[in-house]
């Protein structure tokens, strides 16, 4: 949200600011009493659901210094307030700044408790405020920022008063390693510059008389750095007056000159150096505060409503983030993809010259290959009976007593000797590979005496043997005997009978497996 | 902090923007991860092609020779004509011429019906063999008769013959001295082969 609202609070005068796009801009201002109360209730009903921020620059600001043990989470927030509620009679608007550790036999936590000694000065007006819906960021008191003011005007680290002149008096502030330890507001009159400086000078030194009685400032100790931001155009004569010593190591800054160091944005003429803590109040929002969390309540609902937008705004950077991420890869993927497509285009290319000097076919080089070699497998699985019939030939001019009755000469597949019926290419086992050629001779052996078992059977074993001896490729496959001489078969004869009978026949097939 | 209800309703709308919110975002996620698998699968599509033109120009010299190699098989067949639709006449014409080169005594055959053998995959259009079955009855004189027959008919062309079975027996009858009787029989089963290739330019 752009748009913020602060009430400046003083003792006899509230302002109405509207900050936007770093610009204070008075909106209206409040007589403080009842009247003034009225007013602002008038003014908050054009402010519903503004966010509001309350900063007090009054006098009567207590701090005391406690120690807690060291706690966390609930257990220190529940030890907080039972000082807090110790402490002050009415813990509406108070607050526990956190100084630090102390490590010694018990590490404790060291406490600034903070309060204002009359909190009912704010009553009416937190109540006009929740009343009119306005979400309260909080009550914040002008010394809370003076560290970072501090940090700003160059003294980050180690002891420095700031002191500064606003609408609601002289405002000075202890600090000590970036920590708030001490503040108080005096009023002042219409002075001349030197007068004013005069002022500073003894309210300095008052302040630190006070902070070495509590020891909180050494007694003897390096000078304190002290800031002060004079009226515009009255550096000069507070240069004059504020001069360093041994106790004191002044720098004085002019309003415009402090106003550009906090980069605080613009503000109306008349304003005084409370702009700055309008302003940081604004840009850098100190963590404590005095308004109870009852009195935040709408705010800190508003917080969780834009944090669960937030959320999802995050997550949806996050998402986006990745999903950017894996753009550049999906970006470089298709780069990639591109040069490879280039690369195969380049060598097609050159594939495509290359071939075009090749011998000029009648048909594309793929369907060249896929007849050629088909072709060769067919080739392969086929075979010629010539070769099987000379080696027959040759065979029988060494058995002229061999008489063959029938040959069948076949291609097929192995063991698929069949009655030798024609069967369909596709399905002889053309193309199915481990096809044998078989050579099936059938015959009888010529001789007078046909009881002559034993002649006979050596006849046509020789013969077998000699169609498969000699470098052949043929083997024989199976031999069926004129007479079957096995312990399983028939053995039949007719010895000394005068009919003839015709010779018995035998049976042997020849077969070589085809590539 | 306890939340009431009515503050819980104030809730409901930054709740709806951040599940709308979360949902862009997952969905965006989603869309560019779709994204990014489709442009990876892309990629190794691509890469393939290219390994696969980069081996293929490689293996250039090797494919030159191959296919010098296969030409000369195939200008062959060309030739012989067994690419080529069936040439059923130039069959019919070869039986005769064979019967009566060879003086055959008797020459029976049937072509069965064509029947396709195989179908090659080619680019841009298949290859396919194709068989038709002949069964052939010859009358012999000796069995050189069957030995010529088969010769000649490998030459004459048209297809490529494969032979599949072939059976000689005796007939069993004597010559007579004023004619001529056969002495064997043959019957053969031979495949005739033919290709076509519908890609040649005829």
């Amino acid at each position: 949200m752009s748009v913020k609202h602060l009430l400046y609070f003083t003792a006899t005068e509230h302002y109405a600011y509207r900050w936007s796009r770093r610009a204070l801009a008075l909106e209206a201002r409040f007589a403080a009493d009842d009247a003034g109360a009225a007013g602002f209730r008038t003014y908050l009903q054009a402010k519903r659901h503004a966010l509001f921020y309350v900063v007090a620059d009054v006098a009567g600001e207590d701090f005391h210094e406690d120690q807690i043990p060291y706690l966390r989470g609930g257990d220190r927030q529940a030890v907080i307030d039972r000082r807090l509620a110790q402490r002050y009679r009415d813990t509406r608007l108070a607050a526990a700044l956190s100084l630090g550790y102390v490590t010694g036999e018990r590490r404790n936590e060291r406490l600034l408790l903070t309060s204002f000694t009359n909190t009912q000065q704010f009553t009416p007006w937190l109540d006009a405020l929740a009343e009119s819906g306005a979400k309260l960021a909080g009550v914040y008191s002008a010394p809370l920022v003076a560290p970072a003011l501090a940090a700003r005007l160059g003294a980050r680290r180690g002891r420095a008063f700031v002191i500064t002149a606003n609408r609601a008096g002289l405002r000075q502030c202890f600090v000590e390693d970036g920590k708030l330890r001490f503040a108080r507001l005096e009023r002042i009159a219409d002075m001349a510059p030197e007068d004013l400086a005069a002022f500073v000078r003894s309210e300095t030194m008052r302040l630190a008389q006070y902070l070495t009685t509590l020891r909180a400032l050494p007694r003897d100790g390096p000078p304190v750095r002290v800031l002060v931001v004079a009226p515009a155009g009255q550096k000069a004569a507070f240069e004059r007056i504020l001069v360093s010593d041994a106790r004191y190591a002044f720098r004085t800054f002019d309003l415009e000159e402090a106003v550009r160091a906090t980069k605080a944005g613009r503000a109306p003429e008349d304003s005084l150096a409370e702009r700055m803590y309008l302003d940081l109040i604004v840009r850098r929002t100190p963590k404590h505060q005095f308004a109870r969390r009852e009195d935040r309540r709408s705010y800190l609902l508003w917080q969780l409503q834009r944090g669960i937008v937030l959320a999802g705004a995050a997550a949806l950077a996050a998402c986006a983030l990745y999903a950017g991420t894996q753009w550049i890869d999906v970006l470089s993927t298709r780069g990639k993809t591109a040069s490879e497509h280039r690369k195969a285009n380049l060598a097609a290319e050159r594939y495509r010259r290359i071939t075009a000097t090749f011998p000029v076919t009648q048909t594309t080089t793929d369907n060249l290959k896929a007849t050629v070699v088909e072709f060769r497998k067919i080739a392969d699985g086929t075979a010629w009976p010539e070769p099987a019939l000379v080696r027959l030939s040759k065979v029988l001019d060494a058995f002229p007593r061999i008489e063959l009755e029938s040959l069948i000469w076949r291609v097929g597949p192995a063991g698929g000797r069949d009655a030798g019926a024609s069967r369909p290419a596709a399905a002889s086992g053309l193309l199915a590979g481990k096809e044998r050629e078989e050579l099936e001779i059938e015959g009888r052996v010529a001789t007078t005496q046909l009881s002559d078992y034993r002649t006979i059977t050596a006849e046509v074993q020789r013969f077998s043997q000699a169609l498969s001896d000699n470098g052949s490729p043929y083997r024989v496959a199976s031999m069926q005997l004129p007479f079957d001489i096995t312990s399983q078969g028939t053995l039949t004869g007719d010895i000394g009978s005068t009919v003839r009978a015709e010779a018995p026949r035998f049976t042997i097939v020849l077969s070589r497996p085809l590539k | 902090m306890i939340v009431t209800a009515q503050e819980t309703r104030k809730l409901a709308l930054p709740a709806l923007a951040f599940a709308l919110l979360v949902g862009a975002g997952v969905a965006l996620v989603g869309y560019v991860d779709s994204k990014l698998a489709l442009a990876e699968r892309g990629l190794a599509a691509a890469k393939a092609h290219r390994v696969e033109a980069s081996e293929k120009l490689m293996r250039i010299a090797d494919e030159e020779r191959e296919v010098k190699e296969k030409l000369a098989i195939y200008h062959r067949l060309q030739q012989l004509h067994i690419i080529g639709p069936e040439q059923r006449l130039e069959w019919a014409d070869a039986m005769s011429r064979i019967k009566t080169n060879r003086e055959l005594l008797d020459l029976r055959y049937r072509i069965d019906r064509q029947t396709l053998l195989v179908s090659v995959p080619g680019k841009p259009a298949n290859v396919d063999f194709y068989a038709s079955t002949m069964k052939v009855d010859i009358a012999l004189l000796h069995e050189g008769d069957l030995l010529h027959f088969l010769d000649d008919l490998r030459n004459s062309g048209y297809a490529y013959y494969a032979v599949r079975r072939c059976k000689i027996a005796r007939t069993g009858q004597a010559s007579t001295g004023t004619s001529i009787a056969p002495r064997l029989r043959a019957s053969c089963d031979i495949d005739l082969i033919t290709i076509l290739d519908r890609a040649a330019k005829t």
